[in-house]
């Protein structure tokens, strides 16, 4: 029996369709896996619920104690921001720049370097499932927040379909520029202060601390050049009814903006990072 | 007159490339290095402060000039200790590590290029680092796999039971995977790593860590999986069974070079030249030394035999003296039993291993 | 003259260990400077809205905050890693090693395992705390330094005695790691004062997770709000859980040798 000719894979269909059943293959298996782990999975939620509750609960007292608002926002309105960014953040984040470390260390980066398929595709294919997973707790949690703090939604009907796109690109910067920042574990083993330095930017430049409006000008100057506000931000304010139709048009086009930036940036990254790693090895 | 082989190899290796008009060459290297600069420093408190200024980096070779050639359906077999460069030459012929210098050819493409059509048609088993996913059944990993890899459904069922088949994995697919032996694991990792039926296997270390019943077995997997599939079969093992059981031809490599080239036939004969004559002395014999003619004393006192003990003498001779040694003997003492053997291969091994880093000899 | 050999020889193996690590102490500098600059900047743009928060002053908050790293650090620095390590030991079965040396079991597995680095955060929590009280200026009495000091006593006990416990239910269920994370996500509660909180929050940060007495209650008493009822309570609170921490522990050993025999 002669071994299988390479022409006889290719007849198979056209390389999306692949890439799909690849996707597919991954999220059957990663169901399965993080199932197993029901636990932990519920666990790590807490403090993605938590931390936006105490800053809800900081700016409630601040909108109170200054006359029932503060930048537009009653505290009504902070529990409607604060409870819409636990949803996008949850959709958008990832834990992959804490796990290449790991990686790398047990040697487990060379089995996916074998593989005729970008590494990339396997941690986006886990990001989702777990989201998927996940949003059995997230879902009713929020749903749990909101009697509690009782928000209040100004959504325009038109926001709603333009949120979809917003979160997509959203969650892929996010997701992109994370999965470069991880790269950094093939230079250093000291990527806990690389990763603390990118969850400071990121919890002021992404309205996790506060709302965007009520950061100092200047900060918030800077935040309108970095990503942080596409990844996060803006799908909140486009759905709390906080932009114009126009504004929300244009930032969806500054996030296509930033996709394209991400993509470079990854590309080249994971050239160099193959670069290193093949010359230094597992 | 037999070489003492540890295990009987159940099917002898045929090259599939035998029946064929010969192709391009499976594998190709060519003055492959690999250079690793690594800093240094010694112990003490002054180093320590001048380290932080200055750090001193030396250059270590691991893999130095290597060339040789591997045709499709050979299995061969990298002999070497520790450190030798075996395992980092198998990295290189994967795609892995990138050489600091020489050419390297796997199935006509650049390895470190990463071409995913060249991914398709390889794979590289590493005996500890696993590709299977710890928490689920294996089955769950070969479906994962067959996506990857982008099998037809049809072949892919038809190669998932032959391996499950060949290895008797049985109902050992449908368990997590942490649930298996350490064997019982690796037989999996196997299965999943020739679902896509490449054409050339990397095997580092396949057997380490495994019982002797198991290690037969997968000796036994890979020779009828050669035999039936003509795949090209790189293997570095520490065990002398491994190699002996499966490779015809044997690359030894030691200090990042290569010391051999050739039979396992070719290096016992090259490599040792003593061979060891055992002879049982009759019952009740007692042999005092000067009973002996001179040179057979001389003899066994070089070859470090005092007086026999229990009737039995151990003697190592050069080759050349075998035959007269042996009329020696048979006429001066009152011998039961005469066997002339090989060395061990182990022993003829760490001779090989043992010569300066110099040497190179290929016998095609 | 042996004796200054010796102390020599010291010297030198330490001063080789600290070059080894130099790196490893600016990291961690690193990493507590910017800790305390995000929590102190977010402190600062909230203070761009208000003069106040449920009463506190920013300076009061900021002691607050030096309070939190402090004790945060504390925690790091010893508690939380003895704790992971003895429910790694007992899920190991490697704690046999710990019960078998002549000292009290509890106080070996409680120091086990010490992260000298955190050494950086606590002396950087203690540096902002500082810092506030001298900003605060006067008003800061005697009295009110000792009922800081007793706050800060009684909340530690309280916090190594909630995590013995939580650390000894591993001699039952395996799998309680995870249990600890609940914790350091509670912690970063503490960074304000829990009266801000709703009261089911508030109770849960007192008495679930008795994260207020580690942070809020000391800092009340360096502002004058601690009353003697509430330090009374901490104190009491203190020498209760400490007494149960260790009644249980002792039943988690018994349970252990005699599972393991």
């Amino acid at each position: 029996m002669k071994p299988m000719a390479e022409g006889c894979n290719d007849k198979r269909g056209l390389p999306m369709i692949d890439l799909l059943d690849a996707y597919a293959a991954h999220f059957k298996a990663y169901i399965a896996l993080q199932l197993q782990y029901r636990a932990e999975l519920v666990i790590w939620l807490l403090g993605m619920v938590l931390e936006p509750v105490i800053y809800l609960v900081v700016w409630s007292s601040v909108a109170r104690s200054s006359g029932g608002q503060v930048g537009g926002f009653t505290p009504a309105g902070f529990a409607a921001y604060y409870i819409l960014f636990t949803l996008v953040n949850h959709a958008t984040f990832s834990w992959i720049m804490h796990e290449f470390e790991f990686r790398i260390r047990n040697g487990e980066f060379s089995p996916r370097l074998l593989r005729p398929i970008h590494p990339i595709h396997s941690d986006i294919a886990d990001n989702l499932t777990y989201k998927l997973l996940t949003s059995a707790v997230m879902l009713p949690a929020a749903i749990v927040l909101s009697l509690v703090f009782q928000p209040s939604f100004a959504t325009p009907l038109w926001a709603i379909p333009l949120f979809v796109p917003a979160l997509a690109l959203g969650f892929l910067v996010r997701f992109f520029f994370e999965w470069v920042l991880a790269l950094a574990a093939f230079w250093t083993t000291r990527v806990a202060a690389i990763n603390q330095m990118y969850f400071a930017a990121l919890l002021f430049f992404s309205g996790r601390m506060a709302p965007l409006a009520l950061l100092p000008a200047p900060i918030q100057a800077a935040g309108n050049v970095l990503p942080f506000r596409w990844m996060i931000s803006f799908p909140v304010e486009l759905l709390l009814g906080r932009l114009s139709p126009s504004a929300a048009l244009a930032g969806l086009g500054i996030q296509l903006l930033w996709l394209l930036a991400a993509l470079a940036v990854l590309h080249l990254g994971w050239q160099q990072a193959l670069r290193r790693y093949t010359a230094v090895g597992a | 007159m037999a070489t003492v082989l540890l295990d009987q190899p159940t099917v002898f290796p045929m090259p599939a490339a035998r029946h064929q008009p010969l192709p391009e060459a499976a594998i190709r290297v060519h003055q492959l290095r690999k250079i690793y600069a690594v800093h240094e420093r010694e112990a003490g408190l002054l180093a320590s402060l001048r380290s932080l200024v200055r750090r001193r980096t030396r250059e270590v070779a691991a893999v130095d000039g290597i060339s040789f050639t591997v045709q499709p359906g050979e299995v061969v077999g990298f002999l070497g200790p520790n450190g030798a460069g075996k395992t980092t030459t198998l990295k290189m012929l994967s795609g892995l590590l990138h050489p600091t210098s020489g050419e390297v050819r796997v199935l006509g493409y650049v390895p470190w290029r990463r071409e995913k059509a060249f991914l398709r048609q390889i794979t590289l088993v590493m005996g500890q680092r696993n590709q299977l996913l710890w928490d689920i059944p294996a089955a769950d990993s070969f479906e994962l796999n067959r996506a990857i890899y982008r099998i037809p459904r049809e072949e892919f069922r038809r190669t998932r039971d032959e391996l499950v088949e060949l290895l008797e994995l049985g109902s050992l697919i449908g368990k997590p995977v942490r649930q298996l032996s350490l064997g019982e694991r690796m037989k999996c990792e196997l299965a999943a790593a020739l679902l896509h039926r490449p054409q050339v296997l990397f095997l580092d270390e396949p057997t380490i860590g495994l019982d002797v019943t198991m290690q037969r077995r997968i000796r036994g997997f890979i020779a009828e999986y050669n035999r039936r599939h003509g795949a090209t079969v790189l293997l570095t093992s520490h065990y002398m069974a491994d190699v002996e059981a499966l490779c015809r031809r044997v690359i030894v490599i030691h200090h990042g070079r290569l010391l051999f080239d050739g039979d396992l036939a070719t290096l016992v004969e090259r490599f040792s030249p003593h061979k060891t004559i055992v002879v049982e002395l009759e019952a009740d014999t007692t042999l005092p030394a000067t009973q002996l003619p001179d040179d057979l004393r001389h003899l066994l006192a070089s070859s470090g035999t005092a007086a026999p003990a229990d009737g039995r003498l151990t003697l190592r001779v050069p080759k050349a003296e075998t035959a007269r040694v042996t009329e020696q003997l048979l006429r001066a003492l009152p011998v039961a039993d005469l066997t002339v053997e090989d060395p061990p291969i182990e022993e003829v091994i760490e001779q090989v291993f043992a010569q300066p880093a110099e040497r190179h000899e290929t016998y095609g | 003259m042996s004796q200054l050999r010796l102390a020599w020889v010291f010297f030198r193996l330490g001063a080789l260990n600290e070059l080894e690590y130099r790196a490893n102490f600016f990291v961690q500098l690193f990493q507590a400077l910017l800790s305390i600059g995000t929590a102190l900047a977010a402190l600062s743009i909230v203070f761009s809205h208000t003069t106040a928060l449920a009463g506190w002053r920013e300076d009061q908050l900021v002691a607050l905050l030096g309070i939190y790293f402090l004790v945060g650090g504390m925690i790091n620095l010893v508690i939380q890693p003895s704790m992971e390590r003895l429910m790694e030991d007992v899920r190991l079965g490697t704690l046999d090693f710990t019960l078998t040396k002549p000292e009290d079991s509890q106080l070996l597995v409680s120091l086990k395992q010490i992260e000298i680095w955190k050494l950086v955060d606590v002396a950087a929590g203690a540096a902002v705390l500082l810092v506030a009280l001298i900003r605060l200026g006067a008003g800061l009495g005697l009295r009110q330094a000792a009922a800081f000091a007793a706050a800060l006593l009684a909340g530690g006990v309280i916090v190594y005695s909630f995590w013995l416990m939580l650390a000894t239910c591993a001699f039952w269920f395996v799998r309680v790691q995870n249990i600890l994370v609940i914790f350091q996500s509670m912690y970063s509660a503490g960074r304000w004062p829990v009266s801000i909180y709703p009261p089911w929050l508030r109770s849960t940060l007192t008495f679930l997770v008795p994260v207020a007495f580690a942070t809020t209650v000391p800092a009340e008493a360096l502002s004058g709000r601690l009353s003697g009822q509430t330090l009374l309570g901490a104190a009491a609170l203190a020498a209760l859980l400490f007494a149960f921490a260790r009644w249980f522990w002792r039943r988690g050993i018994r349970h252990y040798s005699g599972a393991s025999a």
